[in-house]
């Protein structure tokens, strides 16, 4: 059972293969393997970029220089590719690292797409591209933990189990949306299956490479995850029936919760089938013995769950109230596995000791109440009080529009319920990378990881600070002075209108 | 319902005996309290909040028939209208500003408030919400923001407001003290309120019952509030055919209302007692005659031009309202003197608009000299009307505009200046005391104040934190 996922997707080429099948990068798919090989990811990255834009080579160029490739028109803003951060300087700035104390004024060297050097008195190397970061702040780039973004469909809702489905299947660079978000500083999200069913799809963690090709969103290396979901939603209780439909199972919470005992204990039984058959397959010494031996039936909905079980793939899970995260935590432990994340939690509060006790991120909304009944016991100060009682915890979008502006709800957790300047930080960078298990890479501003960056034109907190620049790897993916604004289309506009009169025509 | 609000305007309404025990005000006269005692029960009415229950019911008092007299002292006031005053004094008596300066007496036995080191300035305005219309958006129950049908210009918002919503107090606590409500959707929604935050009933909650008409205008876009029309996911096909229609209608009910008046007007001459009455049309009388305003939900160009054509043909007295489009119309807009309200900021702009369009486009407004407000555009989000105003800040808008665009400029739009919108001697004594600018989500609401009223800053969300944070580990 060591190699469930690879048994779940056996049947499936990868990825970049069916992308370069669909025209969509338009050369065979060699350069995924170089990609993620040793070369290093921002190496093959520039790569990604050339071989991309070479449509129809049939050879990937090994990676070399920094590309100077064209731009690729994918999105509905054409912007040229960023160019790679091999060597580059932020200076003078106000640094706010969100793991360790604020620099007031300092430096952050980027080599090769990573944190080389932070602090006070750092030198800037020869030959770095210098940004001048004088009366501005930084922060580490923000994290979605709960996104729908850069997905063509996320509600397989058909069946109350669906964990067989998979957000990575159905990525697309969906433009604008993707942008605005990086104009709000966020560089990474949690890409989540809708909350439709009770055992959702799996999730894919992406990084916002706006502008490159599909496949080069994903986060490399971050755990899988999946989507649960308890509570109105599940129930259908918000969903008018067509005439003559019949309602899915389940109906109650307790239903809910008989769903989800039930399909883990089927996910038991079905890993146990697997390890007598592995057990047997390696004590049969004959050929006749080996061929005698029948493998149990692949089931792609279970696979996820025996990953559950195993502790390989994260449970983000859908939540309101304070009972139905009590009956989760109760499965969780029943079945032996952690849930990495409850999502909205917006009764965490209430069981904000159960949650710390177990382990269990919260990530939620910092202030949505009184939508719909479960979330009439919301409070603002969610966020700040479980944190108080141990809980990791992040504030969310789950909105491309929200995205757009986390660093001002992470603000509310001082506002509502006193949390401290770091702790509110933690909630949109530190604490996002933990609880989706790539805190090694990502969140916080050290050296040795990845320059994922926002520059503001101010403390972020306040009110007339707004973003300056993106940077993932050490590129720039978005940077106001480059950036179409409405400014400058009111600009265009009125160049545009105005008239040119010539002396004749007067 | 004509006056009512005025009538208890004058007189002031009762103290909730909440607030009174909490400002520690004894029998019928208001007590002069230490500096100190008078902070920390104002500190514990926020915090307080679980204990509240117990509270009230051993100290209860029997209504009072003076109101409080409090001085504000020693905090930077922002009257808005007129410059900043450091180290400032506001003295607030018989629910009016009764005095504000530098330099100002005490008046004897005064509630003495220490704003030190805090800001002063008056209580925001939502130029547009359904609060207290609505509980929980997803029960059908709880919800009173859309009548039956496109024409409803009769239907009058303050007769569904409930003033005990629990969502009333919880909008408070970021310095709104006074809100626009109405049902919205319909070509004609019926009659938007101006109510402040605080009553018993609807009636002494209102500041004008009737302040505007609340129409859209039809777009091919659907769907939405502000989006215009009542028509939801029509087919492509027939979209084009369905505005022109509505747009039709829309002008015949409005030339039919005209008739009407006319008519009336001329019968009433005659013999007094001959008109019928028309519910409806009666009801659109003061905004054809440019008494009353009219709102308009709209969002596109089209809409716009739409809106302003309607203006000309019936003389009507408009107020564009969500207005996505507005920035390519500010020159127009501004020449026309037509008031702009503006938001929800919190929203994708169009998909072909720029990334900062709905951030920048306040500024945009602002600087073509058009008069701008902010909405919220709902009930459970009216609490974060000034983070609605700082992103416009972020991108352009200055901030004492964006000041100004909270508070005077709507109440200007909804003629109540002289009542409302800024820290002026004889205005209502509608007023905030924070620990910075309003506008910065890190500040804090310390005292807040609505017709003279120490209101407290508790709420649902409180009393629940409270609560659960006193809850012993398991």
């Amino acid at each position: 059972m060591t190699n469930t996922r690879e048994r779940g997707t056996g049947n499936r080429e990868p990825l970049s293969f069916r992308a370069a099948r669909r025209g969509i990068l338009g050369v065979p798919g060699e350069w995924r393997a170089a990609r993620l090989g040793q070369q290093g990811f921002l190496a093959a990255l520039g790569m990604t970029v050339m071989v991309a834009t070479a449509l129809g080579a049939q050879q990937a160029t090994p990676p070399a220089a920094p590309p100077n490739a064209p731009a690729l028109d994918l999105s509905a803003v054409s912007l040229p590719i960023p160019a790679a951060g091999r060597l580059v300087a932020i200076t003078n700035a106000t640094i706010m690292t969100a793991s360790g104390a604020t620099i007031p004024k300092g430096t952050i060297v980027i080599r090769d797409g990573k944190i080389a050097a932070v602090g006070a008195d750092v030198a800037v190397p020869a030959g770095a591209k210098v940004i001048d970061g004088a009366g501005k702040y930084v922060t580490p780039g923000i994290i979605d933990a709960h996104s729908h973004s850069a997905a063509e469909a996320i509600n397989e809702g058909t069946l109350s189990i669906t964990s067989m489905v998979r957000i990575e299947d159905v990525l697309r660079q969906d433009g604008v949306s993707l942008y605005r978000q990086l104009a709000g500083g966020t560089t990474t999200l949690n890409i989540l299956h809708g909350s439709a069913n009770t055992i959702g799809g799996q999730n894919a963690v992406v990084k916002l490479r706006y502008g490159l090709p599909v496949d080069s969103l994903l986060f490399e290396g971050a755990p899988p995850g999946i989507k649960f979901a308890l509570g109105e939603n599940v129930r259908q209780t918000n969903r008018q029936l067509q005439p003559g439909q019949e309602g899915r199972f389940p109906r109650t919470r307790m239903g809910v919760e008989d769903l989800l005992r039930d399909a883990f204990t089927r996910a038991q039984e079905y890993r146990r089938e697997w390890q007598q058959y592995e057990t047997k397959r390696k004590a049969a010494t004959t050929a006749a013995a080996r061929s005698a031996l029948i493998p149990p039936a692949r089931d792609l909905e279970l696979d996820a769950l025996v990953e559950v079980l195993e502790g390989k793939r994260l449970v983000h899970c859908h939540s309101y109230r304070a009972d139905e995260i009590l009956m989760m935590l109760r499965v969780a432990k029943d079945f032996g596995f952690r849930v990495a994340t409850f999502q909205h939690v917006l009764e965490g509060y209430k069981v904000a000791d159960e949650l710390a006790k177990a382990g269990s991120g919260a990530s939620t909304f910092a202030d949505g109440w009184a939508y719909k009944m479960e979330a009439w016991d919301a409070i603002p100060f969610n966020a700040a009080l479980m944190a108080e009682r141990g809980v990791v915890v992040t504030i969310n979008s789950d909105s491309d529009e929200r995205a757009r502006r986390l660093y001002q709800e992470a603000a509310k957790a001082m506002h509502y319920g006193g949390a401290s300047e770091q702790e509110a930080l933690k909630m949109i960078t530190l604490n996002a990378a933990k609880q989706l298990g790539i805190d090694k890479r990502v969140g916080s501003i050290e050296v040795g990881k990845d320059a994922d960056l926002a520059i503001f034109t101010g403390h972020p907190f306040a009110p007339n600070s707004r973003v300056d620049m993106t940077l993932i790897d050490g590129r720039v993916f978005f940077d106001r002075a480059t950036s179409p604004t409405l400014e400058q289309l009111i600009e265009q506009m009125r160049n545009r209108v105005r008239p040119r009169v010539t002396s004749e025509e007067q | 319902m004509n006056g009512t609000g005025i009538g208890h305007w004058e007189s002031g309404i009762a103290i909730p005996s909440e607030a009174r025990d909490l400002l520690c005000v004894t029998r019928g006269r208001p007590q002069v309290r230490s500096r100190r005692s008078l902070v920390a029960s104002l500190l514990g009415l926020t915090w307080g909040a679980a204990l509240l229950g117990m509270t009230w019911a051993a100290t209860a008092l029997p209504a009072q028939t003076q109101m409080p007299t409090y001085v504000i002292r020693g905090g930077t006031v922002v009257p808005v209208v007129g410059a900043q005053i450091p180290n400032g004094t506001v003295v607030i008596q018989n629910g009016k500003i009764q005095a504000i300066g530098a330099n100002v007496q005490a008046p004897q036995g005064a509630t003495v408030i220490d704003a030190t080191g805090l800001f002063v300035y008056p209580g925001m305005i939502d130029a547009g919400t359904d609060l207290g219309l609505v509980e929980i958006g997803s029960v059908p129950g709880s919800t009173d923001t859309r009548e039956i049908g496109d024409f409803n210009p009769q239907d009058v918002a303050l007769t569904a407001v409930n003033a005990h919503s629990e969502l009333i107090p919880v909008s408070r606590v970021n310095g709104v003290t006074t809100v626009i409500t109405s049902a919205t959707g319909a070509l004609m929604s019926g009659s938007a309120a101006l109510v402040d935050l605080w009553g018993w009933t609807p009636d002494e909650m209102a500041v004008k019952p009737r302040a505007a008409q609340v129409m859209s205008y039809p777009s091919a876009g659907g769907g939405g509030r502000g989006g215009g029309g009542g028509f939801g996911n029509r087919p492509a096909g027939d979209a084009a055919e369905t505005v022109s229609r509505q747009v039709r209608a829309l002008r015949d009910f409005l030339a039919d209302a005209r008739s009407y008046a006319d008519v009336k007007a001329k019968a009433a001459a005659n013999s007094p007692d001959a008109a019928r009455v028309n519910q409806a049309m009666e009801a659109l009388i003061p905004a054809l005659r440019g008494e009353e305003p009219v709102i308009f939900d709209v969002n596109s160009v089209e809409q716009i031009r739409g809106v302003l054509t309607l203006a000309d043909s019936f003389k009507l007295k408009v107020i564009i309202r969500g207005a996505r489009d507005a920035w390519r119309l500010a020159d127009t807009l501004a020449a026309r003197g037509i008031p702009v309200i503006v938001g929800p900021t919190t929203q994708a702009p169009g998909p072909d608009d720029p990334y900062d369009a709905l951030y920048a486009q306040p500024g945009v407004l602002a600087k073509a000299g058009v008069k701008i407000a902010f909405q919220t555009s709902g009930a459970s989000d009216v609490r974060n009307l000034p983070y609605n105003a700082a992103l416009a800040t972020a991108y352009g808008l200055d901030m004492d505009e964006a000041i100004k665009a909270l508070t005077i400029n709507p109440a200007q739009i909804f003629g109540v200046a002289d009542r409302l919108g800024s820290l002026e001697p004889g205005k209502a004594a509608n007023v905030v005391v924070t620990t910075g600018n309003p506008l910065d989500v890190r500040s804090n609401v310390k005292y807040l104040f609505i017709r003279g009223q120490a209101v407290p800053l508790t709420d649902r969300h409180t009393k629940l934190y409270e609560q659960f944070r006193a809850r012993p580990k398991p």
